[in-house]
């Protein structure tokens, strides 16, 4: 019986563990696929640990059907890898109050990446804000959730 | 019995490595996220299969798309700048300031050794949003005189220049509203305070000079966006009421591209990389700077005059814009600076005299100065928007 016992109680506190750190319904709402204003583009946002991560998962190809990949990225080791599956948004925590932040976005159009916050004023629609060291000095862009028709 | 034991035995080892594997995993995924922040090398994401994303829509019923302020492979814009300004030397042959009883109104020719100024500016946006985008920004520029022998000069407009040269201060607006996901409008106004004043004995703010301009607009393509509109300007140094076009494109490549706001300025713009970005092309550049401080016991009072200065002048130029780190830009300018008028007005009753290119009025200004073309440089740094 005692065999048994050590290899439950293991389950059972990873069990609780694994549920502890991955279920928060309130920040899981965060997750998903969304939109960017401009529509070249759709993110789905996961969980991994504790924070949250969105990537590429559609991009408007260009007319030549080539695959867009991160040319603009100053690495010039990444300037090959395919931008769809790439991790744009990164380390987002959940703050309450609908907001997630300390995290950073990456805007393969110049290669850059900036500070972030996201709020969510409705259950289908994120403020994604990119700045430079204070809020102020940034951008908003409005995303939208997209479900399967 | 032995199949049980078996079996006992095989779930207990299989639970121990499941329970192992949740751990793992979930220690796994915090040491990658705890993991110091590489913020230039996203991480890619194994592959998936991604077509289960090609067939979606908004989840929200509703949902409209409105297009973008911008297009792909614009220039950055700028969100601070600070910059200097440096023209040549040139002959400014200053005309005697007509109808005036005073005598001290005679003409003078001098060599202004060098021009040069300070130049800030700020851009902030205030509401970013898909359906309406609003930016508030301010700006300082001022214009000093180094005249070859300062001393021996005999009209006031160029001592007055020369003691404490020219400034403007100013706030501005721009406003994009999308009205769907190709058609926008576009305003921007500014007040600007302009003259020869100094921080110390500052400007009335009844002197202000309200610039406006409206667009409406096509986002044709990712790559295309133009409009039409009208503008109210003082970019020649007077007042003037005039249409203006608004085009921007990048070609397919995303080497060549322009930005035009004609005839305000226009630009070829050629793509070397994202961070790297070559111009060439013309701006208007241009105030009306009221004449507030200069002269002195001897010369009489030149705010008593109801006197403003029309500058306007042409920058065919080339312009290197570079990123120096991140979000830190360059931008180097050398060109050609053609004057197009240095002419002194005089308000009637404390109005300005709109004349519309001579269609409205042929009323004559009061000093027709003539200034010969130097070289210019601009150098600025600039911190960019996202």
């Amino acid at each position: 019986m005692r065999k048994f016992i050590v290899p439950m109680l293991l389950v059972l506190v990873a069990g609780v563990l694994t549920a502890f750190v991955q279920q928060n319904p309130e920040a899981d709402r965060l997750m998903g696929v969304w939109e960017p204003s401009n529509g070249r583009a759709r993110v789905k946002i996961e969980k991994i640990g504790a924070k949250y991560y969105g990537k590429f998962v559609w991009l408007k190809e260009p007319i030549d059907g080539q695959p867009k990949t991160d040319k603009n990225n100053p690495d010039p080791s990444m300037k090959n890898v395919p931008l769809k599956g790439y991790r744009m948004l990164k380390d987002f925590v959940y703050k309450g109050n609908n907001e997630w932040a300390d995290g950073t976005i990456y805007d393969p159009l110049n290669g850059s990446t900036y500070s972030c916050t996201i709020k969510m004023t409705n259950a289908n629609t994120l403020d994604i804000r990119g700045y430079i060291g204070v809020s102020a000095l940034g951008r908003t862009d409005v995303w939208k959730r997209m479900v399967v028709k | 019995m032995q199949a049980s034991k078996f079996t006992v035995a095989s779930a207990s080892r299989l639970l121990l490595l499941t329970a192992l594997s949740l751990v793992g995993n979930a220690l796994q995924a915090q040491t990658d996220v705890a993991a110091p922040k590489d913020t230039t090398v996203p991480a890619v994401e194994a592959e998936e299969d991604y077509s289960q994303y090609d067939n979606v829509g908004f989840a929200a019923e509703g949902s409209k798309r409105y297009c973008s302020p911008k297009i792909e492979g614009l220039s950055p814009a700028k969100l601070i700048s600070i910059g200097y300004d440096y023209q040549m030397g040139y002959h400014m042959n200053a005309d005697t300031i007509r109808s005036l009883k005073q005598p001290y109104s005679m003409p003078d020719s001098a060599h202004v050794m060098t021009s040069n100024g300070l130049r800030f500016g700020c851009n902030i946006p205030v509401i970013s949003r898909t359906d309406l985008v609003w930016q508030m920004g301010a700006n300082y520029w001022e214009q000093r005189y180094k005249f070859e022998q300062p001393d021996q000069l005999q009209n006031p407009m160029l001592r007055s220049l020369s003691e404490n040269g020219l400034r403007t201060m100013g706030i501005n607006t721009t406003v994009f509203k999308p009205l769907n996901d190709v058609k926008f409008l576009l305003f921007q106004g500014s007040a600007d305070l302009s003259g020869d004043y100094q921080f110390g004995k500052f400007m009335p703010l009844k002197y202000t000079k309200y610039s406006a301009a409206l667009i409406y607009g096509k986002r044709t393509s990712e790559k295309k966006q133009w409009g039409v509109g009208v503008a109210r300007t003082y970019r020649v140094g007077e007042l003037n009421y005039i249409p203006i076009i608004f085009y921007n494109s990048t070609d397919v490549a995303n080497k060549w591209g322009t930005e035009i706001l004609f005839p305000a300025r226009a630009h070829v713009r050629r793509t070397i990389n994202s961070r790297n970005m070559l111009f060439a092309g013309y701006e208007l550049e241009g105030q009306s700077y009221r004449l507030w401080r200069g002269g002195d016991a001897a010369s009489g009072n030149l705010r008593n005059e109801d006197l403003e200065i029309r500058r306007g002048e042409i920058r065919l130029r080339m312009v290197y814009e570079f990123s120096l780190k991140d979000f830190l830009w360059m931008s180097i300018q050398a060109g050609y600076r053609i004057n197009y008028r240095y002419d002194v007005d005089r308000l009637q009753d404390g109005k300005e005299v709109y004349r519309a290119f001579g269609l409205a009025s042929d009323a004559p200004y009061v000093m027709v100065n003539q200034l010969t073309n130097p070289l210019y440089f601009n150098i600025s740094l600039n911190l960019v928007s996202p």
